[in-house]
Formats: structure tokens, sequence, C-alpha cells
């Protein structure tokens, strides 16, 4: 039985799969909403926010339980690119923008001390956020690294785990606001966004123009009845370009509508509580 | 995978999917020739193995797909009909040519060019059965030799740089 969704070269079959490490990983990953978002809620995050969230860590479960996990994993490069954009590009900003509250009080509350917090500081600084998120897309595209990985569980889980890791830490600057970087206005974070994406742009185009199949695991894979591998890459960069932009200019173009009408500081949590006040002697 | 020494073009005669005998050394002659060895309910190996090398020929320009052919033997006649044979090429390329012959006929075609024979799986309970076949393309070049086999997992890139410099090999002198 396998725990996580690899590339087989079995033919497929649309008989349900297993994968025990999928489920585990979206169990934990709900608990952690779970304990967060009620603490969103009572801190006054709305309804549809709320749910937003949940939405997005059912998505994290379809797209890498069966069948999208198989298929991404050995047989389709576009169902690996829905993948991609969806534990990237989609799911990590509404489960931030859901769990915004409680985490940016998390970290007041550490009042700046603690590895923790010191970590979460570096990795989170939009400068780091955008190298990380490219280093993690780009990475994780390169053929050679997706042949190798993705025949193996534990390397398909690797890169799995990196998209969902990676999209967060690109989303937490623009979302969370923890911890206070006041140069990084709205228009620096659209600035951000924008560039941040471009790389992840550029790999589409690659697969786009590719005049063969760049990755072995699809195109030796046994064959899907519908397209072939080449015209599944084109459909996995036409995915990764247009949806792909269609989320970044997406969300560019509302915070740009919220800060040029005024209400930009809508986009921020409201401050988080106050730390306690030390005890007077 | 280099053949030391090449291997001649074989002389054998099979059926082609219009049920007329086809005669391979003759038809073929002085022609870059893909020779295949495989079955049409084949649920891996041979599609992607055709679907490959078709995607790259239909990439050449017009004069060079005329001087290449590409001719695939069924090592499942039970099962591979002329009009099943026929139906399943097409999906790849309608001008590919497929040969039929009796077990024991494709086992001598086989013998003589250095494969193994095929050899069927036991049928399950649904009746259904695998067949066991070399899975490497056989490139006979212009000058009727196969210098060079190609496995399974031979790339389509592989392919684009290597048709053209086989297509390059001149015919051999004499003939």
């Amino acid at each position: 039985m396998q725990w996580w969704c690899s590339a087989s070269g079995k033919p497929w079959t649309w008989d349900p799969q297993y994968y025990v490490g999928v489920w585990l990983v979206v169990a934990v990953l709900a608990v952690a909403f779970h304990a967060l978002s009620r603490r969103a809620r009572a801190l006054g995050e709305s309804r549809l926010v709320y749910w937003g969230g949940w939405s997005a860590v059912g998505l994290v479960w379809q797209v890498l339980d069966w069948p999208i996990g198989p298929l991404a994993a050995g047989y389709l490069a576009s169902a690996h690119a829905v993948q991609f954009l969806s534990l990237a590009l989609v799911a990590p900003p509404l489960m931030l923008l859901a769990v915004r509250r409680p985490v940016a009080a998390s970290m007041t509350n550490m009042g700046g001390e603690g590895a923790m917090h010191r970590a979460l500081e570096f990795v989170t600084h939009p400068v780091v956020a955008g190298v990380v998120f490219n280093l993690v897309a780009i990475t994780t595209h390169v053929p050679a690294v997706v042949d190798a990985l993705m025949p193996t569980q534990a390397g398909a889980f690797v890169i799995d785990l990196a998209w969902l890791a990676g999209g967060l830490v690109l989303w937490w600057p623009v979302i969370v606001h923890a911890p206070r970087r006041p140069w990084f206005s709205v228009p620096v974070a659209m600035l951000y966004l924008f560039l941040a994406t471009l790389f992840h742009t550029g790999i589409a185009m690659v697969m786009l123009i590719r005049e063969f199949p760049m990755y072995g695991i699809y195109e030796l894979a046994p064959p899907w009845p519908v397209w072939s591998p080449l015209e599944d890459q084109h459909l996995a960069g036409g995915v990764m370009e247009l949806a792909g932009a269609a989320v970044i200019f997406g969300i560019i173009t509302v915070m740009f509508f919220r800060w040029s009408g005024g209400v930009s500081g809508e986009a921020a949590p409201p401050a988080p509580p106050a730390p306690p006040a030390p005890p007077r002697d | 995978m280099s053949l030391e020494p090449a291997v001649p073009r074989p002389s054998f005669t099979l059926t082609d999917t219009r049920g007329l005998p086809f005669e391979f050394a003759k038809e073929t002659r002085g022609l870059l020739t893909f020779l295949f060895f495989g079955y049409t309910n084949c649920p891996d190996v041979c599609p992607v193995h055709v679907a490959n090398v078709a995607a790259v020929l239909r990439r050449l320009p017009f004069e060079d797909q005329r001087k290449a052919r590409f001719v695939f033997v069924t090592t499942d006649p039970g099962r591979d009909s002329l009009p099943v044979l026929r139906r399943w090429l097409d999906q790849f390329d309608a001008s590919f040519i497929g040969l039929r012959g009796e077990d024991a006929e494709v086992a001598r075609v086989m013998s003589a060019i250095g494969l193994p024979p095929a050899v069927r799986s036991v049928a399950g309970p649904d009746g259904r059965y695998e067949v066991g076949h070399p899975a490497t393309v056989i490139v006979f070049t212009a000058d009727d030799s196969a210098h060079v086999l190609y496995p399974f997992g031979t790339r389509q890139i592989d392919w684009a740089e290597d048709i053209p410099r086989l297509l390059r090999v001149r015919p051999r002198t004499g003939d």
C-alpha cells in the first residue's frame, strides 16, 4: 500500500486508491487550522473568511488525494500544475487570511523574543520569502529533479509539502502583517507579489513553448487516452500561466482598489491585543 | 544501444493490414525503417514507444518523412486481427505499417534479428493475458543494416536528435 501518491508506471485506473500519509497530513493541517481559526472567530474574524479558510483546507486535501494526487504524481503534468497552483497560490492565502489575527497576536506576544519568533521574522521578511518561494518553484520544476523525486513516495511528499510551505511563506508578508514592517505598504506589497511570481510565469512559458515533453515521468507514463504528453505539458503551462496570473493579478487588483479607495487599512488585521504590561515594582 | 556487429535487414514476409503479403526487405530497402514487435493490448510500453516515434517523425520535413517507415509486427495475432491492428496504428500515424503472422513465423523473424521470442502469460479468469516482448525499436538505415536499438525509455528529444543522423547514413556502395 502506498502512503503518498508517486509515479508507479502502472496504467491509470479509476479504482480509488488510499493514501494514509495524505490523510495524516491533512488531519494535522485541519487540527491546527481548527485551533487557530476558532481563536480568529473569537477575535472577530468574519464567517466568510473563516469558511474560506476551511475551503482551502479542503482544497489541499482534494489535490493531494486520489484522483488528482496520483494523476499529478505519475500521469499528467496538467494535474501537477493544478496541484502547484492550489498548494502554492490558492490555499495558503485563504488559510492565512482566516488565521491572521491569532497568528499576529501570537507573534506580538512573543515580544520579539525566542528562536521561533526570530526564525519567523527572518523567513517572512519579504525579500527572503520571495527568494524562498522562487527557489522552491524553480527547483521543483527542474526536469531532472521532478524525474528523480516523483517516482518515490518520499520525493513526491517533499515536492507537495515544499509547495504548501513555499506558498505560506510567499503570502505571509502580504496577509499576516506580523512582524510589523511599516515600509511594506500596500503598493510595495503589490510590487512584491508581482516580482515574486515572475519566475513562476517564466516556468509556465518554458512549458508552453517547448517542442518536446520536458518530464520523462509524464512522457513515458502509461498513456492517457485524451491527450498526448506534449499537449498535456502545454495545458500545464497554460494552467500555470493563465490561472496563476488570474490569481496574482486578481489579488493585486483587489489590493489596489482597496488601497486607492482609501480603505487600505482594512487589508491589515486589527491590531493584536497588547501583551500584558510588566508588573511595576 | 549499439549493435556490434550490425544486423542486416532481414527478409521475411508477413500480412499487412490490407491483407496483402508484405515483403519486408523488398518494401523497405534503402529506407530508414523502425521495426517494433508488440501488441495492441499492451498497457504501457507499446503505445508510449510508438507514440514517441510518431511524434518526432511528424515533425520531420516531408522529404525526410518519405524516407522513413515504421513497421509494427504484432506478437499477439490471436487478438490483433488486421482491422484491430489498423485502428490501433491509426491513432499514431495512418502511414505506419502493421504486420501479422502466426506465432511461429513471428518468432522466426525475431530470432533472425537476435531478439528473444514473445511470451504469453497465463490468462486470468476473465480470459485476459499479457504478452512479454522485447521493448526495443530496431532501426535499419539506408545501408540496410541496424546499428542501434532503442530501448523503452527513449525520449522524444533523443529521437529528435538521432533520426536526422540516422537519415544521413548512406546506402552501401555497389548495391
